[in-house]
């Protein structure tokens, strides 16, 4: 629900974020239990010293409150909910356990025993069900099948940014849109921001170059972008539907917070075939469910790892089955910052603040998938290298950027999806409805920008 | 303890005492790269308002609207992004514990035994303050009454050494004119969508009824 994003920002209280990261232990207490078959009574206070084993659920956490960066399997701890624990944390020992990949913030649900008051020793890991995937009727099956014309729906997803580091040079991006609507003519453009980011080198110094282009210069950032960016994009065939996301980073956003309002397409001078969707967003083209999310969980998570067969996969393949299995798009807490090491007046070295995921706590619930379901397909950019990989039967994708900060081509995702047909063996029959197996019926290319 | 608590309506309170805490706003000179803090129209030795703009008086640069206006969006971003990181502090002097966990009780300190209340260290009312200051900067009534938060104290070894005249600052207020209203709107962009000055408006009222 869009209208849900219209708060303002800048009014955190703690309380409210408090009361936010209580619940989501409460509600994966819910959700462990029943999977588990546990009673309400087997879940217990792992902070208490025991004879027996309990099952617990709580976020993981490091041991100690000043730690910041790296953390290792011994500088871990669970932090109880206020029902289960009243709220405290106890250290964890994961000596019992072969294999692990967790990160904090991580929802987690264990089996073990705290035999000493120190730590609590795991046993078990106890595995999070996900949820279930949307599932479509014959008849609306029948109507994506007549609106394609039984043609593949071609989708081509972009990310910002779209210059390099030391220009504010959107040529690449206006030859894109020539290409986009000449030879790669997609149905849907799904294009996140940063269209122009705040954090810039350029913009950083105030070194605003002119943009020979216009007779009269923007007098703002805003400006450059109804200026500039705004008729490049106006360029774009009308008949293709363009689906945009902003980025917490982006000039041309005052919602500067995660979960984040849409942009303004207004104001923004954005023709009526751009749709502005909020960030994160769920929506559907024709049967399908695209989840879309703006923020690096692939660049912010950092796992801590134990075992083999955990090192022997694939890193975007564990990070993006912690994000199914947490159901939110960046369930990493606290979340990413990125400073830079400065001196102050005196010559200390001290840490600048430039930028991060920006979470607005109170409102991390819009953040979660929607409706109970996982979509068919979920975009994530990430500042990490592009990627398209199906796990746990859902394509996970990140575009890569559009161009590289050295203003190398970067790259964007063309994916072509075959009409569902209900006679094709690709589809699967539960009762009366059709599981969607997009991931059997979708062709993806990361391709040169 | 309401009493304690009770504070002045804000409209009352000088630029000076209320923005105590706010950091002043720093520019740097796209030509020569020199960083200096801007403080309105006022006398420093760093840069002079002049006719066309803002100066630089390392290499007498005049930037353009874009290179002032694209800066003070940077600053406010930074700022906000700042206020999201979420770094919390303990009230208990001899805790001190500055972290970004948060307890699920929220204003509990996380630290063995101790018994101090958690707040953030970056409080939206001083956010909120600081984006009030940004644009107090470019508020060509508070200019030309000279309200401003001053940008050196008497006897600071950046003093510039005498003051503007009072007239020379009231033509560069209005030969200035669209420069501070284009980058006090930029501010302003900010403003609107914070929930603070929304709130404010609020316990005035809160204030009036009681
Ligand atoms: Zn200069
Ligand atoms: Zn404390």
């Amino acid at each position: 629900d869009a209208k849900k994003y219209k708060f303002r920002t800048m009014r955190q209280s703690l309380l409210d974020a408090a009361d936010v990261l209580d619940e989501q232990i409460d509600i994966f207490t819910e959700v462990i239990q029943k999977h588990h078959n546990l009673k309400a009574s087997d879940i217990g206070d792992p902070t208490f010293q025991q004879q027996s084993e309990v099952y617990t659920v709580g976020r993981i956490v490091a041991d100690s409150v000043s730690a910041e960066g790296s953390l290792n399997v011994d500088s871990l701890a669970i932090e109880t909910s206020r029902s289960t624990g009243i709220g405290r944390r106890i250290r964890l020992n994961f000596e019992k356990v072969q294999d692990l990949s967790v990160f904090p913030g991580q929802i987690i649900g264990l089996r073990g025993k705290n035999a000493n008051g120190e730590y609590f020793v795991v046993e078990e890991i106890l595995k999070v069900p996900y949820l279930n995937f949307p599932v479509s009727d014959a008849e609306t099956l029948q109507n994506s099948q007549i609106t394609l014309n039984d043609q593949a729906m071609k989708v081509v997803v972009t990310a910002g940014p779209y210059t390099a580091a030391n220009n504010l040079d959107f040529s690449n991006l206006a030859d894109f849109v020539e290409r986009i609507n000449s030879s790669i003519k997609p149905h849907v453009l799904v294009m996140f921001g940063p269209f122009l980011d705040i954090t810039h080198p350029l913009i950083s110094t105030g070194n605003i170059p002119e943009f020979p282009s216009l007779k009269q210069q923007p007098k703002t950032l805003d400006e450059i972008f109804i200026k500039v960016i705004t008729p490049i994009l106006r360029r774009i065939n009308p008949k293709i539907q363009v689906i945009v996301l902003p980025s917490t980073k982006e000039v041309s956003s005052k919602h500067a917070a995660y979960p984040q309002d849409s942009l303004d397409r207004k104001y923004l001078g954005l023709p009526k075939n751009f749709k502005c969707f909020t960030n994160p967003s769920t929506f559907q083209l024709n049967e399908i469910f695209f989840g879309c999310s703006n923020n690096d969980i692939y660049k912010d998570l950092k796992e801590v790892t134990k075992g083999g067969n955990v090192f022997q996969r694939n890193r975007f393949d564990r990070v993006s089955e912690h994000i199914l299995e947490q159901r939110r798009y960046y369930p990493v807490f606290p979340g990413g910052i990125r400073t830079r090491k400065i001196e102050d007046k005196n010559g200390k070295p001290i840490f600048e603040h430039i930028s991060g995921a920006d979470l607005d706590l109170p409102y991390l619930g819009l953040t979660e998938f929607v409706g109970g379901i996982i979509p068919d397909v979920i975009l994530i950019p990430s500042e990490l290298t592009h990627f398209a990989r199906v796990v746990q039967n859902v394509i996970m994708i990140n575009p890569g950027s559009f161009i590289r900060p050295n203003g190398g081509r970067g790259t964007y995702v063309e994916m072509s999806i075959e009409a569902p047909d209900m006679e094709n063996e690709k589809m699967t029959k539960v009762e009366d409805v059709y599981l969607h197996n997009l991931w059997k019926r979708s062709r993806i290319d990361v391709l040169t920008a | 303890n309401g009493m304690d608590t009770l504070q002045p309506l804000e409209t009352t309170i000088s630029d000076k005492e209320r923005f105590r805490d706010s950091v002043p706003l720093e520019l740097s000179c796209p030509n020569c790269i020199t960083k200096f803090a801007f403080g309105g129209i006022v006398a420093s030795r760093y840069y002079r308002c002049v006719y066309s703009g803002i100066q630089c008086s390392n290499c007498d640069h005049i930037m353009t609207p874009i290179q002032v206006t694209s800066q003070v969006e940077r600053v406010i971003r930074a700022h906000i992004s700042l206020y999201y990181a979420g770094w919390v502090t303990c009230d208990d002097t001899t805790c001190g514990n500055v972290t970004r966990q948060i307890s699920v009780y929220g204003k509990r300190c996380l630290m063995d035994g101790c018994t101090g209340i958690m707040s953030y260290k970056y409080s939206d009312k001083q956010l909120y303050n600081q984006m009030l200051y940004f644009q107090s900067l470019f508020d060509l009534q508070k200019n030309k009454l000279q309200t401003l938060k001053p940008l050196y104290h008497s006897g600071d070894k950046n003093e510039p050494e005498k003051p503007l005249s009072n007239s020379e600052v009231q033509a560069l207020a209005e030969q200035n004119r669209p420069l501070f209203e284009t980058s006090k709107q930029v501010v302003q962009k900010y403003l609107s969508d914070c929930g603070r000055a929304y709130v404010d408006m609020g316990s005035i009222f809160d204030f009036m009824q009681t």
